[in-house]
């Protein structure tokens, strides 16, 4: 057969990224032990759906914020070699500065424009201490901000809703409350997992079909302990 | 004009890796004429129906595309045309009029299949299923949806080359040196699989055209394939090497090699890189060493005056070349006189009494 033409093929990059509650209160009620353990127990699942679609390559990383924000899992790692890096808790809620951080990641360049969706997770027990509109916006400015599959898990009945769903900004797809570590494992491992599948094999559609999302969100795996349904088994 | 460039077409599309492992068909659909892909003129057009649930079509859609498309082009710009020479006035028909044309003629056809095969429970409730009751509202509203598709197509005749684009997808010009060129900008709306489809109300607005008269240097080789194709590739220079590269084959090893390896390149592609159906046409002239061989043309020697075209990047329809030399053919393009409409066809006669361009038909008004 004559050389193929062109250059490099490759797969096509979907960027995962936690951005992750690390203020004094997550260390509350073992919170932010109970994170740690669910990223941890849903890579595994993360790496079989990803191994499911070989056109798709996920790459995950990692933002803490509390006082300020920094990048936890800096390089945009291959989900085959992900490997969490336990969170530790202490100081105020800058979700803000977390939010600009992500919106710098998030132009092109350093994305392509022939990524998939990136897959945002924000995960938070209490409410912003910084100016958080400015980085939403700044993350909302990107043309990958808005099309990025956003997801929001608020830890406790603390957790400020009205926040959380400005970052989703999807009137259709709300918060997941998660009130005690099993609720946690649940939503974590299903945005690892159904997600990850939606966002990695989107197909290609209209775009005044979908003026908001562009990928289907999947249904939410129900809780009987989430929601507004306080249950013996509710902690935080 | 003297001596014409002879051109030829060839394409091929293959089914994406993903659509195999899912078991969707190939959505995406190819056509050119005269079939015997010698001209000029011709025109090849490529089609991407979208993958989406809702657009459940899409392979129906995209064959329409293709067809209505090539169908409408010699339809206004070759049949059409009292003038042939009179570039201002083809140049003027193809921007005002053949958008709407287009869609029009895409949706027209839509609904006589839709006529004949109207969406069938299961179709509607495996929609249901998978984009609940709204997604089913939304197909009902606007049927198109179930048939969307993206657009590209190019004509070549011996004064100009129009390119059209609606929708993701790329068009590349290659010179004879091997530089890669786009003649239309790149829309940065269509990341994210999202994409302006012939499904869309007024589709035609974001229609993209590009006119080119020839007396500058023409492109040795026209490439228009759908977005599996260059998202396949790690980055643009990658995709762009596509070009330079079948050039050379063409050069070196023939128009045979590329035939015969068109479909396992693009197979190696999609598997290796977006998994999306990939459908790629090439329009290349057949002065091209290695390219006679296999075409029954009879080659002319041609004049270097002959082989102007104007430049893709440069210069746009609308302007004079800045230094055009001497010796070579002036562009017939004149002024067209204000107030003269452009030459009609056959469906343009419909509004001559007003001269205003059809309005963008509701589904409800056409179904009346």
């Amino acid at each position: 057969m004559s050389k193929r033409p062109g250059g490099q093929l490759a797969t096509r990059p979907l960027h995962f990224i936690w951005i992750a509650d690390c203020s004094g209160s997550m260390q509350t009620d073992g919170k932010i032990q109970a994170l740690n353990m669910a990223i941890r127990e849903a890579i595994p699942h993360m790496q079989k759906v990803a191994s499911e679609n070989p056109n798709a390559q996920v790459l995950v990383r990692a933002v803490k914020f509390s006082t300020g924000a920094q990048w936890h899992i800096s390089q945009p790692t291959a989900v085959e070699d992900f490997k969490w890096v336990d969170l530790q808790a202490d100081g105020v809620t800058d979700m803000g500065q977390a939010l600009s951080l992500v919106a710098e990641q998030l132009k092109i360049p350093p994305m392509t424009d022939r990524a998939l969706p990136p897959v945002l997770v924000l995960i938070s027990d209490g409410q912003p201490t910084d100016s958080y509109e400015r980085g939403l916006t700044e993350m909302l400015d990107q043309p990958w901000g808005k099309k990025a599959v956003r997801i929001a898990i608020a830890i406790g009945e603390d957790a400020d809703h009205d926040v959380l769903q400005k970052f989703i900004a999807h009137p259709e797809i709300k918060p997941l409350q998660a009130n005690n570590p099993e609720s946690l494992v649940k939503y974590i491992k299903w945005v690892s997992t159904a997600v990850l599948k939606s966002a990695s094999s989107p197909a290609s559609q209209a775009a005044a079909d979908t003026p908001i999302a562009n990928v289907p969100v999947p249904t939410v795996p129900t809780a009987a302990d989430d929601d507004n349904d306080i249950t013996a088994n509710d902690v935080w | 004009m003297g001596n014409t460039l002879q051109w030829r077409t060839i394409g091929e599309s293959v089914r994406g890796a993903s659509h195999i492992r899912v078991g969707m068909p190939n959505q995406d659909a190819i056509r050119w004429w005269p079939e015997s892909g010698l001209g000029p003129p011709l025109v090849l057009a490529v089609s991407d129906g979208h993958g989406s649930a809702k657009s459940f079509r899409s392979d129906i859609g995209s064959q329409l595309a293709v067809e209505k498309t090539v169908w409408v082009i010699i339809q206004d710009l070759l049949e059409g045309q009292p003038d042939p020479s009179n570039l201002s006035a083809i140049k003027r028909t193809a921007e005002e009029r053949l958008p709407q044309e287009l869609v029009w003629r895409w949706q027209e056809a839509v609904k006589a299949h839709l006529d004949e095969h109207p969406f069938s429970d299961e179709e509607l409730k495996s929609l249901e299923e998978s984009k609940g009751a709204q997604g089913r509202l939304a197909v009902e509203r606007n049927p198109y949806l179930a048939y969307g598709a993206t657009i590209l197509s190019v004509l070549v005749t011996e004064t100009f080359i129009l390119y059209i684009q609606l929708g993701d997808g790329d068009i590349l010009t290659v010179s004879e040196d091997g530089k890669v060129s786009r003649p239309l900008e790149r829309d940065a709306r269509l990341i994210a699989n999202e994409t302006t489809s012939l499904c869309m109300k007024e589709a035609w607005h974001d229609i993209q055209l590009r006119f080119q008269t020839l007396y500058g240097i023409p492109p040795a080789l026209i490439l228009l394939s759908t977005d599996g194709y260059a998202n396949s590739f790690v980055n643009e220079t990658a995709f762009r090497k596509v070009g330079s590269d079948i050039l050379n084959v063409l050069k070196t090893d023939g128009l045979q090699t590329v035939k015969d390896n068109l479909p396992a390149w693009l197979n190696e592609a999609s598997e290796a890189g977006s998994g999306d159906d990939i459908t790629l046409g090439l329009v290349f002239q057949t002065q091209i060493p290695g390219t006679e061989k296999s075409s029954p043309h009879q080659e002319e020697e041609s004049t270097p005056e002959d082989e102007r075209v104007e430049d893709s990047e440069e210069i746009s329809a609308d302007e004079q070349p800045a230094e055009a030399p001497e010796q070579e053919p002036q562009p017939a393009e004149s002024e067209p006189t204000p107030g003269t409409p452009p030459p009609l066809s056959l469906r343009n006669l419909q509004h001559k009494e007003t001269g205003a361009p059809e309005p963008m038909k509701t589904w409800e008004e056409s179904s009346s």
